[in-house]
């Protein structure tokens, strides 16, 4: 009796968890995105567009790890399509230099994508999401900050403190201070991306990166700081596809690519202000974007 | 997008299918250590050393073998709950006493049998609460799955962490609790019976 009750449990479990990991079926999209809101915001309109205009169904893997999670599941076919910014797709899954010219920059990466991925890259939306420089307010008018190059010389009081990715990133923090030749008051502070605002705003840090399209730069009053020295790629953001996943649903490319140009920088920072600090659901969010834009059928 | 009710049972079955397989795994490798003379260090340090492991390091190394989702998850949290459960598992069989086990030797047994209806039942009640503890750190570590695209709490969670909404965040997080409240209180009642009824 025992005995039964023990193999019928075990039979029960084998058969839900694979009902939970449900097979996609063929005519599944998956799509992926990283782990910041705007990322998430851009992975729901690229869902809703594809729902609304083809006959296919959308899996979302919304809200997965960094970069590095979100690429590997698209080389190996977990997902199909995320949003990938340019500067990225250059230096972190490219290994390349910098290239400080937008359209330049898009060129090298679709082709190499191509070349090396097999993956291709869409149309980009519109906006630059690149890194810049922020300090407080108070930091910005005590020393009269406008530039990263008027850092030099004041930096040393200042504590600076990023998410753990830009300190590993050959665009990040140390090739940052290599060019303008800074450094910081002690060891710099590390810490998980969502937090970052949240300790500049406690005076837990005087300047951190921040993305330019970030909601929390209105927010917490900080001061962006001119890159005078352009040390900062540009980050134009464009949906990257599989090019087996285009094979089987040609449709799809003609569909993503009516979000060309459609996401001004300004827009790009709304969407994000809406999200992150009216706290509005993300799915509204993002059909209110796409209602907007006349965009729905 | 799904409720809170269905990701609270979506997460709940998770772990229940990452502690079954585990349990099971994790008592055959106990009863290893304690049969193998040698095997016993071996197995040990294996099972120690993968606890160390940070959690999303092993998501992330396990993810690139077994692709996104609930799969890989579940394999994560198995490998997290052997610990506890092997550990106990031998500390049981090893804990038997002596005159028990010779006793059984003596009435012809053999070393299935003895494992069957002595030494295993004995140490049931250590085991059980080994699985116990399994059972609540995975309910806990199981947020992280969010991030190699698994179901479960760790979407409110993370997305309540993103944009600093501390209601979203306590709202995710109250489930786990209360999940990791109860089963802890169920299991330690069967553990308290299981104790009184092997003295």
């Amino acid at each position: 009796m025992k005995k039964k009750l023990l193999s019928m449990a075990i039979g029960a479990m084998t058969l839900l968890s694979l009902a939970l990991t449900g097979c996609g079926s063929k005519d599944t999209v998956v799509i992926g995105s990283k782990d910041f809101s705007e990322n998430i915001i851009l992975g729901e309109i690229l869902s809703q567009l594809v729902e609304n205009k083809t006959d296919l169904k959308v899996e979302r893997k919304l809200n997965m790890g960094g970069t590095f999670i979100n690429f590997e599941a698209l080389k190996k076919g977990d997902i199909d399509l995320y949003a990938e910014y340019t500067g990225t797709g250059l230096t972190a899954h490219l290994k390349m230099d910098v290239i400080t010219d937008s359209d330049e920059a898009y060129r090298v990466v679709s082709e190499e994508f191509e070349k090396q991925f097999d993956i291709s890259w869409m149309e980009p939306m519109g906006f630059n999401n690149t890194y810049a420089i922020a300090v407080t307010r108070e930091a910005a008018e005590e020393y009269g900050l406008e530039t990263c190059s008027d850092l030099i010389g004041v930096s040393e009081n200042l504590v600076f403190g990023a998410e753990n990715e830009f300190f590993n990133r050959e665009d990040g923090f140390e090739g940052f201070c290599d060019l303008y030749g800074l450094s910081f008051k002690g060891d710099p502070k590390m810490m998980n991306v969502s937090l970052k605002y949240q300790a500049i705003g406690n005076g837990d840090m005087d300047a951190t990166d921040a993305y330019t399209t970030d909601a929390e730069i209105v927010k917490y009053d900080l001061q962006v700081l001119e890159d005078d020295l352009n040390f900062f790629p540009p980050y134009y953001a464009a949906p990257i596809v599989r090019n087996e996943t285009l094979k089987n649903h040609p449709e799809l490319e003609e569909v993503l690519n009516l979000l060309a140009g459609q996401i001004s920088d300004e827009e790009m920072t709304e969407l994000n202000y809406q999200v992150n600090v009216e706290q509005t659901a993300v799915d509204q969010v993002a059909k209110g974007f796409l209602e907007s834009k006349g965009l729905l059928d | 997008m799904s409720t809170l009710f269905s990701l609270t049972i979506e997460h709940m079955v998770l772990v229940l299918i990452a502690i079954a397989i585990s349990a099971i795994i994790g008592v055959i490798l106990g009863i290893i250590c304690y049969w193998v003379l040698y095997l016993d260090k071996v197995i040990l340090w294996v099972v120690d050393s993968l606890q160390t492991i940070p959690s999303l390091a092993l998501l992330a190394l396990l993810m690139i073998f077994f692709g996104l989702g609930n799969t890989t998850l579940i394999i994560g949290l198995i490998l997290y709950s052997l610990l506890p459960i092997v550990r106990n598992t031998y500390i049981g069989l090893t804990g038997v006493p002596p005159h028990l086990k010779d006793a059984a030797k003596g009435m012809g047994m053999s070393k299935l049998q003895r494992m069957r209806k002595v030494e295993l039942p004995l140490s049931f009640p250590l085991i059980f609460s080994g699985i116990k503890i399994a059972t609540v750190t995975a309910l806990s570590i199981a947020v992280i799955g969010v991030l190699i695209g698994s179901g479960g709490l760790g979407y409110p969670i993370y997305r309540g962490i993103q944009t600093m909404n501390f209601g979203a965040i306590i709202k995710g997080t109250l489930p786990v609790v209360i999940m990791a409240v109860i089963f802890d209180f169920l299991m330690s009642k069967v553990e308290y019976k299981l104790v009184k009824r092997a003295k």
